[in-house]
């Protein structure tokens, strides 16, 4: 019986380092790959290199005499710049229309409020390949040209609920006493907005802020119905690689990526463990 | 109206306003465009044509346009494939989720928000860096196939990738964070004294599983499962990355339909037959779990 | 040999703290319980009450010794399978499941047929007052309901024993109160043996044919409450159950005299040696003058009325403190020496116990 016990423990315990491994096995493989020397066969260790990092960062390397991978560097930088335009454009429009409504539903009592809570989980909910071929159809028949803008908006539409979801949770968390004890203690309504509401606030909107930034950061299904012919975004631009046929430098662009977004949410989830 | 009043219908407006006026356009608007245009003629290159055509929906279901073609049951047969390989991922995510989370969720507090760390950390980093990964592994000179040819298992390389099967992976790779976190919530919320109640009551471990175990946690899984399967059943990216040509799913199809066939009518079918799976399983998850909740003495 | 239901012999369990450390939970413990038998388990929490109900249960497995029910050795059986059921702190009702489903759990379980089953479901609950509840959610059941479907739920099968772990702490005191009555009422009818779990003196001497009083692991006395309560084994048994004044010192026939040199008389010849003496508050009486009874004077520091009685706090002139209750019909007495701020407590000298010497 104690034997069972241990075992059943035991199997548990190796499941879930498992599972574990599942996730992060991989992460690791391609990070150790990406210093591979092999141009041809990626996954055939023959060296240690970092190449293909100089190669991404637009240095002279043996490589990069090679017209071909030149261009694609340059593309590179070009999809990267407007991935990082239309990130922060998004996030700074996500997450003002996103706190307004969740400061509205959460703190006003109004016809049709049960309505808007509904309401706003459908953008997230709503699978992208949906989402992203309706705007494309309104964009093209309102005679909008596909473009940076069309993307930013677009983005727009789903980025606003995850913003409202995050902040709403930290609305619903807040003491509404402290509010009644500013009112009641003088201060006017805005007063008390400024000085109690909004630093409680503030972990809340810099958390849906970085969620929307990320977000939108690698967005590909529906950057790609609406970005036109024109515009190419980081995840397209990979995406468009690979279809096309792995290259090594890949795996360095890969790698970039993942420290540059486990960096980022490291530190959003560390900022939220801080705040409790 | 008492002057109070009136600042606070006018902060109201002040915030709702622009969102609503935004979405209102670019979210309702283009749902609503879309609708209309899986109604219409597709035109003869590419555009609309402004007429009542139902038959978009006939290419898919069935009574198809008797003037133009056929009967073609290649798209039932995408719209059930793309259920099966969702319903798969569902239950493949399920499998490899829950035991983790009543792994974890026996850990102490200190483990337990470092465990979800780890598993919340994929969500935030590129969806298509975690695919290529999996481009890597499973291609047929990828590290799997190297793996089982070094030790001698196989003797040439096996077809892993472009295969329902990696899909499949794929997804559950992607969707393990939508998965694990609402079914971690409702195994974190059992009461344990009540398995022990049952197993006291002569209940053996499978029977306590079964009737206890299960249906106290059934919230939580089928939270899950909806919110995997609605992005699995409309997905393109990770069928067009580790399916190749050869594994159409209803993503691809519509896909298709936009940027080559330029059929825009025809898509917008497509893609409401997906939003309509979408809307059914929502409705179900509602009304289900709202029923669990309903108490017939008090009315709520 | 008694007829037992349940004997431990050198139960042992050990549990490891998160410091390292490991605690004795329970100390090679020897238990018979009878047949048809209201046994309580009492102590402090952490005196290994609960793991001894485990251990029976089976939700504990025994580092060490055996456990056997009506005989059989169910040391290694799982909780399942022993003819034991238990009523739960927290009464662990399945929230998704009715009153009804509940109470037929184990009967499902066991594979009985349905008409059998809602015929014996509909029995159970008219034993614990609950007929035509069936239908009910457990949520929908006040405290003291959702109490006897715990109840009804873990007699339904038949147990030959049923453990119940302070079953009554979350109920209020008046309902508590009914509650306990009830308990020893459906025992009776149903001739099974109860082990009982609390921390509640009052609970374990209301309702117990015997009280095992537990601290660190060990059984400090075993017996019938009033033997618990007249003739504690140890000062800790002493001061759990009941109010309790000790006076340490060194016995001589009929006498104890204590360090600070207070003299007390008791009933005992021949006693000698290091020992306690123990008066239990209400063995006080207030001495009036020509009294030849042995007593004691004290300073009064405070006198509560608490309805039935008073609570005298008093301090002997050497700084001791003495407790004593003197019951409320005798409040003109009370009255005068509320003036005087002292009294003489006297005692019955066959009424005080003594306690073996402890090494400390």
């Amino acid at each position: 019986m104690k034997i069972f016990a241990t075992l059943a423990r035991g199997s548990l315990i190796a499941y879930t380092a498992l599972f574990f491994a599942f996730i992060y096995i991989p992460l690791a493989l391609i990070a150790v790959y990406s210093f591979n020397a092999n141009p041809v066969n990626m996954m055939t260790w023959t060296g240690f290199t970092t190449e293909w990092y100089a190669q991404v960062l637009g240095f002279k390397t043996k490589i990069s005499e090679n017209a071909l991978y030149l261009e694609s560097t340059s593309q590179l930088v070009e999809a990267l710049w407007n991935s990082l335009i239309i990130a922060t454009s998004t996030t700074a429009i996500a997450t003002v229309l996103g706190t307004a409504i969740a400061i509205a539903v959460y703190r006003f009592d109004f016809f049709g409020r049960r309505f808007y809570r509904t309401i706003m989980f459908m953008p997230m909910l709503m699978p992208d390949i949906v989402l992203g071929i309706a705007l494309l159809i309104f964009f093209v028949n309102s005679g909008i040209n596909l473009g940076l803008k069309t993307i930013i908006i677009g983005q727009c539409t789903f980025l606003i609920s995850y913003v409202f979801i995050v902040v709403s949770a930290r609305l619903a968390g807040m003491d509404r006493t402290l509010e009644h004890a500013s009112a009641d203690l003088g201060a006017n309504e805005w007063t008390t907005f400024r000085k109690v509401v909004f630093p409680q606030l503030l972990p809340g909107v810099v958390g849906g802020a970085l969620l929307a930034f990320i977000i939108s950061m690698d967005d590909l299904v529906i950057t790609y119905f609406i970005a036109g012919v024109d515009v190419t975004t980081l995840p397209m631009f990979i995406f468009a690689m690979l279809r096309r046929g792995i290259k090594p430098e890949i795996n360095a662009i890969a790698v970039m990526m993942l420290t540059f977004s486990f960096v980022i949410a490291s530190l959003g989830l560390y900022l939220r463990s801080r705040q409790k | 109206m008492t002057s109070i009043a009136f600042r606070r219908r006018a902060q109201l407006a002040v915030l709702l306003g622009p969102v609503s006026l935004f979405l209102a356009v670019f979210f309702l608007g283009p749902l609503a465009i879309m609708i209309v245009t899986s109604f219409l003629a597709p035109g003869l290159y590419g555009g609309v044509e402004w007429t009542w055509y139902p038959h978009n929906y006939g290419r898919i279901l069935g009574f198809a346009d008797p003037m133009f073609e056929d009967f073609d049951p290649i798209y039932i047969a995408i719209f059930l494939r793309s259920l099966k390989i969702a319903a798969m991922t569902v239950l493949a995510t399920l499998l490899v989720c829950y035991p983790a989370a009543f792994c974890i969720s026996r850990l102490s507090d200190r483990w337990k928000n470092f465990c979800l760390f780890l598993i919340t950390l994929p969500f935030f980093t590129s969806l298509i860096v975690r695919l290529f990964i999996w481009v890597l592994i499973l291609r047929p000179t990828g590290l799997a196939n190297e793996v089982l040819i070094g030790t001698g298992i196989v003797s040439r390389p096996l077809d892993l990738i472009y295969t329902d099967g990696a899909i499949i992976l794929g997804m559950v790779y992607v969707f393990i964070p939508f998965m694990f976190m609402p079914v971690y919530a409702s195994v974190e919320k059992l009461d344990w004294t009540l398995v022990r109640a049952s197993l006291d009551l002569g209940a053996g471990p499978i029977r306590t599983f079964l009737r206890i175990i299960l249906p106290l946690t059934a919230p939580g899984i089928a939270g899950g499962a909806v919110i995997v399967f609605i992005p699995a059943l409309g997905n393109f990216v990770v069928p067009a990355i580790l399916g190749g040509a050869k594994v159409m799913m209803l993503g691809n199809l519509i896909e298709q339909q936009f940027l080559a066939a330029r059929n825009w009518p025809f898509g917008s079918a497509l893609a409401m037959m997906v939003m309509t799976v979408m809307l059914v399983l929502l409705f179900i998850h509602v009304v289900v779990s709202g029923r669990r909740g309903f108490d017939p003495a008090t009315g709520h | 040999m008694r007829d037992s239901i349940v004997r431990l012999e050198k139960a042992a369990k050990a549990f490891a703290t998160p410091e390292g450390q490991t605690v004795t939970a329970l100390d090679a413990i020897d238990l018979d319980v009878s047949r048809n038998e209201f046994l309580t388990l009492l102590g402090p929490s952490g005196c290994g009450k609960t793991t001894l109900l485990q251990a029976i249960s089976g939700f504990v497995q025994l580092d060490g010794g055996h456990i056997l029910i009506d005989g059989e050795d169910m040391t290694d059986r799982p909780p399942y399978r022993r003819p034991v059921n238990t009523v739960f702190q927290n009464y662990a009702l399945f929230p998704h499941m009715t009153v009804g489903e509940n109470t037929g759990y184990a009967l499902e379980v066991a594979g009985v047929a349905k008409a059998e089953r809602t015929k014996r479901v509909g029995d159970a609950l008219r034993m614990v007052g609950l007929e035509g509840m069936e239908g009910r959610k457990p949520r929908q059941l006040s405290g003291g309901q959702q109490q006897r479907v715990a109840l009804a739920r873990a007699i339904i099968a038949r147990p030959k024993l049923l453990l119940l772990d302070e079953p009554l702490s979350a109920l209020d005191k008046n309902l508590r109160q009914s509650m306990q009555i009830e308990l020893k009422t459906l025992q009776h009818e149903l001739g099974i043996s109860f082990i009982f779990v609390t921390h509640d003196q009052q609970e374990a001497l209301t309702m117990s044919d015997r009280v095992a009083v537990l601290s660190g692991g060990r059984i400090q006395q075993l017996d019938t409450p009033r033997a618990i309560y007249d003739q504690p084994k140890n000062s800790f048994v002493a001061t759990f159950v009941g109010a309790s004044n000790l006076f340490e010192g060194e016995a001589g026939s009929g006498q104890l005299v204590t360090k600070d040199g207070l003299s007390i008389s008791h009933g005992r010849q021949g006693a000698t040696g290091a020992a306690t003496a123990l008066i239990r508050p209400e063995q006080f009486f207030i001495a009036q003058s020509g009294d030849s009874a042995p007593g004691l004077d004290v300073d009064l520091e405070q006198i509560v009325f608490v309805g039935s009685t008073f609570e005298l706090f008093g301090r002997t002139v050497t700084g001791r403190r003495v407790i004593a209750e003197i019951p409320a019909m005798r409040r003109s007495l009370v009255g005068e020496i509320e003036q005087s701020r002292r009294a003489r407590l006297a005692y019955d000298p066959a009424a005080v116990h003594l306690l073996p010497a402890e090494a400390a």
